[in-house]
């Protein structure tokens, strides 16, 4: 029995070998796109696509050949992303892997990324366990959980009114949400920031009523809440905050940007929300305004920092296979490792050392929106712009 | 309702057909890794056995017993979860010890929950397992310590399957497992193909068909309705061992309402009280899912239309297009 | 664990600002009990009268919910929208059960649960059709938005008026029972359909006019409840299991069974949610278990009364 079985392994290894010969010629590249399109964060996910989508009709062909994008639904669920995985790499051939927004179901990409064997680059994943995960796994999207604490918590530093508040901490339950409030809390500790719970209030995913929780917030008496929350979820919390009177009398610190659609619909009462992102279309230079307009052009949508950063992180993903000179995974990653491209927000390198980005960031707050082409009327405010550096990790 | 498999009749002129067509079945299905090195239809056939399964276990209990489950994944979920915890916590190498700790524990959960259950019958008991089911799911989703919530469990490792000190292989390889779930699957369908056509089996129909008639003719109702409870359970556990042994993964949307109503229309699409029809629903319903939710994003419209459709038009299902033919050969 | 940790900081809270905290929790049980009361109650006629589990019911919640938010957003009065929402939700009603549930009326139970099962995925999907992902917010007239001061604590506005809407509502559905002839002849098909057909009532009426009446009370909790947090495709499913919970705990097709079990549920829910949040769900699921452990049936049984 184990000798049929090793020869017919064997068989079907030289034969697989003989087939990705063939595939090799002159067909496209083809990269699969693994996002949400329903569940929870379906609006986010379609932002990343639509990122993801520009940059491979920017880029054209890599090698000669034309890409070709396999889309994907993960539902937000670990076990359909990895079958939705495994049908986009042996049943359609796709030789890389991009996108996935939660982190829940990157760690379990991630776990299974041996049995696809091609790399995996995520362009939204913040989890800080991605940090050299896997040879093949890779980050080249919104900072990661570390990334932003530090961020929110030196703009915090900055402001003396924001110095002296007290925060309560209130994460979504899961991979993602534990490891970003934690990492706040800690970093806020060493630097004297006040923390109301340091075992975290955690809420569910899928919560809609935030009352309970409202009526926690307003009976500790805290004047600062610090939000671990799914990007779509912020403006509909801000909301509620905003029902129950709390805007002004409690200061809100994101670890997530909030997403613009979202923003617009809760309006008014989702200004004042404070946090360091990557970007946001209020950046003002002139790689990012004409980055806007492009994407304006070809979405006629409000440009989202999830848009941006899955538009970066594919231009990662499409240099680096050029760069690799084939489709082979051990060649691709070889190629990321160290690659950078300049787009929208800077610079942006995958480093070497633990496969995951660094670059600028900006700290930005909420508010109305000054004229735009959009047709936006909420903001998120450029406050300060943060160098690669000074969010490490170091290297 | 009419039920299409009953005694098996061998004087029957196509029993030696229906013989024929399994064994070539299972013959196709046996060879079929060595012919096709594609892993993802090896990965997808052995998806679709292990729901096939969990499918049967749900038609035992509702197209035989004639009590309806709306979350009977609950129980493949909980059996995955604690083979699962057992390979991390206890003992990453015993996986026969394993996959039995986790068909005894849940049949321990399935006991307390079906004696409550079969107190009621019909719609009461359906609405009760739509209860329970939520509690462990609530209960699985919560207790991120144990069971990482929704992140679902991780760090599974994947053992050797030894059989008597023989080394059949490793079940992280999908040919391995392939085979592995083919030969469990195919023993758990004759057994139950067994039980079924056997006076128990004959008991548990005639409850369905008349409970009161059956208690005037004695039959202790509720103790048969238990007993048909926990052979489903048992079966939709091995389904679970299964499962996570393939998977390497299990979270909470296995457990799920809405994947509880996937494996009720895994049974309506194949037609209640056909055990192989069970599994030809289980097929279809992976197979329409994955391609439909491939195709469009709204894939929820058609999946609505295709059950009201099957409901309205064949309530059979697949299993009953047999009769279909039968009835329309006679006329 | 942890749970002890939360247990001791929320009593902590407590003490701080006692009375407005737990008036505040009060008024959020009245409100998470009035909107699931509201749907069971819908489901309830329609068991009642028609022996339908109708699991389409959350997804007409949702649906009441949007055309509400639309009504809202294209201008009309909100109070106008919150008439006319569960008519439309009631004609909807009428659509689905002349065209899919009248033919199953003979066949057994279990095809009509799932056909409304998969009534529910096709009204979910469109739901998604038409109005997409985003979570939507309602836009509630001006007076209605802000905080009022009641029993001394700081109250939105608008969760009062919920209380009350629901409150009318309920006021409503009790003379419609017992003065009109159309609702003694609905209580009385509830006991013996028999003999009220022997009367020469034409029973298909009454059971399109409760499918009816059970869909618009759907509509009308979805409107209602649209604006106390956020409108999202999402909504139907979790509403859907909620009130099952209500009903099979207060028992099937029973209206008291279902204004107590939906108080006990709210305020269960509210106050657990409070003191331990990670366990809330998870002690109302037990509390279901343990109930219907000692009455299958549930607390009242099957039946209609009031």
């Amino acid at each position: 029995m184990k000798k049929i079985v090793t020869i017919s392994l064997g068989l079907m290894m030289v034969f697989s070998l003989l087939a990705s010969q063939q595939v090799f010629a002159k067909d496209p590249v083809k990269i699969g796109v693994l996002v949400p399109l329903t569940g929870i964060v379906a609006q986010g996910g379609l932002e990343m696509k639509m990122g993801i989508e520009m940059a491979a009709k920017e880029k054209g062909t890599i090698l000669g050949r034309p890409i070709e994008l396999y889309v994907e639904d993960t539902q937000v669920k670990p076990p359909v992303a990895v079958s939705k995985a495994e049908k986009l790499v042996y049943k359609d051939g796709c030789k890389a892997l991009i996108g996935v927004f939660s982190s829940g179901v990157g760690l379990a990409l991630a776990a299974n990324i041996d049995k696809l064997n091609v790399p995996f680059l995520t362009t939204h994943v913040m989890t800080t366990e991605f940090y050299g995960i896997h040879p093949l796994v890779f980050r080249s999207g919104q900072l990661a959980n570390d990334q932003t604490a530090v961020g929110n918590v030196k703009g915090i530093l900055a402001r003396p009114d924001l110095k002296e508040k007290t925060y309560y901490v209130l994460v979504h339950d899961y991979a993602w949400g534990h490891d970003a409030g934690q990492r706040f809390i800690d970093l806020a500790k060493e630097n004297g920031i006040k923390i109301y719970n340091e075992d975290y209030d955690k809420a569910p995913i899928s919560t809609k009523d935030w009352s309970s929780y409202i009526s926690k917030i307003k009976a500790s008496g805290v004047d600062g809440v610090y939000i671990a929350f799914i990007t779509n979820v912020i403006p509909v919390f801000a909301k509620q905050m905003s029902d129950f009177g709390l805007q002004d009398k409690v200061k809100t610190i994101s670890a997530a940007a909030p997403g613009p659609l979202e923003l617009e619909a809760g309006g008014e009462a989702c200004y004042g929300i404070f946090g360091a992102s990557d970007w946001s279309w209020d950046v003002d230079t002139p790689e990012s305004n004409d980055w806007e307009m492009r994407f304006w052009e070809a979405y006629k949508t409000i440009p989202s920092d999830a848009a941006a950063h899955s538009y970066v992180g594919a231009m990662n993903l499409f240099n680096g296979i050029e760069k690799a000179g084939s489709t082979d995974a051990e060649a691709i990653a070889k190629a990321l490792k160290g690659i950078s491209f300049d787009g929208p927000y800077g610079n942006v390198r995958i480093s070497p050392k633990d496969n995951c980005m660094r670059n600028s960031a900006v700290l930005t707050e909420t508010m109305a929106a000054p004229e735009n082409p959009f047709g936006a009327k909420v903001t998120m405010k450029v406050l300060h712009t943060f160098t690669a550096e000074e969010l490490g990790p170091p290297e | 309702m009419n039920s299409t498999v009953s005694i098996p009749d061998i004087s029957n002129r196509f029993f030696l057909l229906k013989c024929f067509m399994v064994i070539l079945v299972l013959v196709f299905l046996g060879l079929f890794p060595f012919v096709s090195d594609n892993r993802f239809y090896i990965s997808l056939i052995t998806e679709m056995m292990i729901y096939g399964l969990l499918a049967m276990s749900l038609d035992v209990l509702l197209g035989y017993t004639g009590l309806l489950s709306f979350m009977h994944n609950t129980y493949m979920g909980i059996c995955a979860y604690a083979v699962g915890l057992f390979l991390i916590h206890i003992s990453p190498e015993s996986l026969w010890l394993a996959c039995i700790a986790g068909i005894v524990f849940t049949s321990l959960v399935a006991l307390p929950v079906g004696w409550v259950q079969v107190r009621t019958g019909g719609l009461a008991f359906a609405l009760l397992t739509l209860a329970f089911g939520m509690m462990f799911y609530t209960i699985v989703w919560k207790w991120y310590a144990l069971t990482g919530g929704d992140d679902g469990l991780m760090g599974m490792p994947n053992p050797d399957i030894t059989l008597f000190g023989w080394h059949l292989g490793n079940s992280g390889n999908p040919t391995t497992i392939y085979l592995f779930t083919l030969i469990i699957v195919t023993i758990c369908f004759f057994l139950t193909r067994r039980i079924i056509n056997s006076p128990f089996g004959a008991v548990l129909e005639a409850i369905r068909e008349n409970e009161d008639r059956a208690a005037f003719i004695g039959i202790n109702v509720r103790r048969y309705k238990l007993l048909g409870w926990m052979l489903a359970c048992i079966l939709a556990s091995i389904a679970g061992a299964l499962f996570i042994l393939y998977k390497g993964y299990i979270g909470p949307s296995t457990m799920s309402a809405f994947a509880g109503a996937g494996v009720l229309m895994m049974v309506l699409l194949g037609g209640m009280g056909s055990l192989w029809g069970a599994f030809a629903g289980a097929v279809i319903f992976i197979y329409i899912q994955d391609y439909i939710s491939t195709m469009t994003e709204h894939w929820e419209i058609f999946l609505g239309l295709f059950v009201i459709f099957l409901v309205l038009f064949l309530p059979t299902g697949f299993a009953g297009l047999g009769d279909y033919f039968k009835r329309f050969r006679k006329a | 664990m942890n749970i002890f940790i939360q247990i001791q900081r929320t009593g902590n809270l407590i003490m701080s600002g006692i009375f407005s905290t737990i008036i505040d929790l009060l008024l959020n049980s009245l409100v998470l009990s009035g909107v699931f009361l509201i749907v069971a109650i819908g489901l309830n006629i329609i068991y009642g009268l028609s022996r339908i589990m109708n699991m389409g019911h959350g997804a007409l919640y949702a649906v009441g919910a949007y055309i509400g938010y639309s009504l809202v957003a294209a201008g009309v009065n909100y109070f106008a929208a919150i008439l006319i929402t569960p008519l439309l939700v009631g004609g909807i009603g009428l659509l689905i059960e002349r065209s899919i549930i009248l033919p199953m009326r003979k066949r057994s139970m279990v095809y009509t649960l799932i056909l409304t099962y998969g009534l529910m995925f096709f009204l979910d999907g469109m739901i998604k059709l038409i109005w997409g992902n985003t979570p939507r917010f309602v836009e509630l007239p001006a007076f209605m938005q802000g905080m009022i001061s009641i029993f001394g604590t700081q109250y939105p506005v608008y969760r009062l008026m919920t209380i009350f809407l629901i409150a009318a509502i309920m006021i409503g559905l009790m003379l419609l029972l017992n003065k009109t002839k159309a609702g003694i002849i609905m209580r009385a098909a509830s006991t013996i359909p028999e003999m009220v057909s022997c009367l020469g009532v034409n029973m298909g009426y009454v059971h399109m006019g409760a499918f009816m009446l059970g869909c618009a009370m759907a509509g009308a909790a979805g409107i209602i409840a649209g604006p106390l947090t956020t409108i999202d495709p999402l909504m139907g499913g979790e509403m859907l299991i909620s009130s099952f919970v209500v009903v099979v705990i207060g028992g099937l097709g029973s209206l008291r069974g279902a204004v107590i079990a939906a108080i006990l549920i709210g305020f269960v829910q509210t106050f657990t949610e409070f003191f331990i949040t990670d366990l809330a769900m998870v002690i109302v699921y037990i509390m279901m278990a343990v109930i219907l452990a000692f009455m299958p049936r549930g607390l009242l049984g099957e039946g209609r009364f009031e």
